[in-house]
């Protein structure tokens, strides 16, 4: 009889790494966006206003400072979410370079000619993209005001306003909008992560019900083929529980009903657990029955478990008074040994699955010795 | 007749001391006469100290381990056999390394306890059942190197059989099969701290011919220091 062993597909990989990749994979959009911005959008500008500038060299200055700022926050976010420490200290580098790169445009032209609102905005966008979105809106309330304040110094008219609140609408708001694109999209990855991780527990469940299932019935075919033909005789009469012959059957399809009960238990030290499992019956009949171990024993695999305590219900259905169970590491394996006043020999169930039986019968006194080599 | 062993118990429950003492009565040859009970150890300190050969002591004395004790009560002069429920192996060896005789577990007492104080008298080895599971289990670089049949006789007599019945397994005599157990127990006495009842158990050892003083070789690890090298030459001479 084999039992089923239903295969476990090692299912889909871990879920929190799998929406941890959809969030790189915006992260890595998002650094493109704004280095893109920061080269082509403020850099080409930066070009193009180059004679307007009282000092183009101030401003490219500033425009460095920016793109390492960029870099540094780029480096920050493909490491993870960055902290409020780090993330905030490269936003205040932006807006500084981003006001002082405004402070010094001319005056009255500085909306036409300037180039860090953006970037700023946008390195504001890439370190505090996944933080709270309240630190983004203060940041970018911080910029649009710095950059307000330098306008009013420079003398605000009507037209400047309405020039700054188109830039405004303009800039702020693409940079708010990828900002909450992008947290949609983190939801919607976690998400999917979720479902993928609800299916993967279902599918392990399944497989566990399968294996305690397959267990099941392998115990009950166990017990056709033993307890359940005495019990049949029994219940119709042909078998006599005053013979002594029955009663020692009994003795032993009770000790297996104890042990296949045990063998469902999952504790540390199987064996010795079913051991003494096994021994509960003999010890209800008076037989003291003692057990003891030697060294760290290792795990035996159920197959061997079974043939040592197969040989243990034998002997100790046997027992007339005392029974000795010893485990004991040795070289390779362990040796569970029985000594017991059986007063004859007794026959021993079949050796196997890796476990070799011997037995010596002196003056009434049996000792047996089931090894278990691990090799 | 030669003159019995003279015999004190220091045991904190009088139940286990009156179920020893009861021993002690049934041997048919009374060869065991008990002199001196006490709950602690604070008798034995006294002047003029109790005279016995052998002390019995129950390891554990108002919930504390007195291991530690048996270094002070073997260099008084007196012989101890251990009597306890720990049946832990690193407190068996602990207590032989402290210079006890024997070690007798509370299980084990009724067939062993007036044998192990004989012998203790005797300064001869002891090994019970618990002795001989902590000295396979022993695990730690200063154990003694045993031989296979020295540990293929421990393991067999670990297991519940009788000497006659080990001698038969390994094809060998009961005598044979005690020198081997003996053998294995004298090698414990040639290890580790040094005490005087260390010391005359070897002794005794080599004088019987369990042992030879060449046999006595400690397992060499490289990690224990050269100071743990027992001092071979100084038993039997």
């Amino acid at each position: 009889m084999t039992p089923v062993q239903p295969t476990v597909q090692p299912t889909v990989q871990p879920t929190a790494m799998m929406s941890g990749r959809y969030q790189r994979a915006f992260t890595i959009a998002v650094v493109f966006l704004v280095a893109g911005w920061h080269l082509a959008g403020a850099g080409g500008q930066l070009l193009h206003n180059r004679p307007a500038y009282g000092s183009f060299a101030f401003q490219g200055a500033m425009w460095l400072v920016m793109a390492l700022a960029i870099a540094a926050g780029s480096v920050l976010v493909l490491r993870g979410t960055p902290g409020w420490c780090p993330a905030w200290t490269v936003a205040v580098v932006a807006l500084a370079a981003s006001t002082a790169a405004a402070a010094a445009s001319p005056a009255g032209q500085m909306l036409a000619v300037n180039w860090s609102w953006g970037s700023a905005g946008w390195t504001g966008v890439l370190v505090l993209l996944r933080r709270r979105f309240s630190e983004l809106a203060w940041f970018l309330a911080a910029e649009a005001l710095a950059i307000l304040g330098v306008q009013v110094r420079d003398g605000l008219n009507r037209t400047d306003l309405a020039g700054f609140l188109a830039v405004l609408a303009w800039s702020t708001g693409a940079q708010a909008a990828v900002a909450a694109g992008v947290k949609a999209l983190d939801a919607a990855a976690g998400q999917a992560a979720t479902a993928a991780r609800n299916e993967h527990a279902a599918r392990e469940r399944a497989a566990t019900t399968e294996i305690i299932r397959a267990a099941r019935h392998a115990r009950w075919l166990a017990l056709q083929e033993s307890a359940v033909p005495l019990v049949a005789e029994l219940a119709a009469g042909t078998a006599d529980p005053g013979d002594a012959q029955v009663r020692s059957r009994s003795a032993v399809q009770a000790a297996r009903l104890r042990r296949l009960l045990a063998e469902s238990d999952e504790v540390p030290g199987s064996l010795v657990h079913e051991l003494h499992a096994s021994a509960d019956v003999a010890e209800r009949r008076g037989v003291a029955v003692e057990i003891e171990t030697a060294g760290l024993l290792p795990q035996v695999p159920a197959p061997a478990r079974r043939v040592i305590t197969d040989a243990a219900i034998a002997i100790l259905s046997a027992a007339r008074s005392r029974a000795r169970i010893t485990l004991a590491v040795v070289t390779s394996g362990i040796a569970v040994s029985f000594v017991a006043d059986t007063g004859a020999v007794v026959r021993l169930p079949a050796a196997g699955a890796g476990v070799a039986i011997e037995q010596q019968q002196d003056r009434g006194m049996l000792w047996a010795e089931a090894r278990w080599n691990s090799r | 007749m030669e003159q019995p062993v003279t015999v004190a118990i220091i045991e904190d429950h009088p139940v286990v001391t009156e179920g020893v003492a009861s021993w002690i009565r049934s041997d048919p040859d009374q060869r065991v006469r008990l002199v001196h009970t006490a709950r602690d150890l604070t008798g034995l300190r006294a002047v003029p100290r109790p005279a016995a050969d052998v002390i019995i002591l129950d390891l554990e004395l108002s919930g504390e381990l007195v291991t530690a004790q048996i270094p002070g009560l073997v260099a008084a002069g007196y012989r101890v056999v251990a009597f306890s429920g720990h049946s832990d192996p690193v407190i068996v060896i602990e207590t032989l390394d402290n210079g006890a005789h024997a070690y007798v577990s509370k299980e084990e007492g009724r067939d062993h306890l007036v044998e192990a104080v004989l012998a203790a008298a005797a300064d001869r080895p002891y090994v019970t059942r618990s002795q001989a599971r902590a000295m396979l289990t022993d695990q730690r670089s200063a154990r003694p190197a045993l031989s296979q049949q020295e540990q293929q006789a421990l393991l067999l007599w670990f297991q519940g059989m009788s000497k006659a019945s080990v001698g038969r397994r390994m094809s060998i005599s009961e005598n044979t099969v005690r020198q081997y157990i003996n053998r294995a127990r004298a090698k414990y006495a040639a290890t580790g701290r040094t005490a005087p009842s260390k010391d005359a158990l070897l002794a005794r050892a080599i004088e019987d011919g369990v042992i030879r003083a060449g046999e006595i070789m400690p397992y060499k690890s490289f990690a224990a220091p050269a100071a743990d090298r027992p001092c071979l030459d100084a038993p039997g001479q």
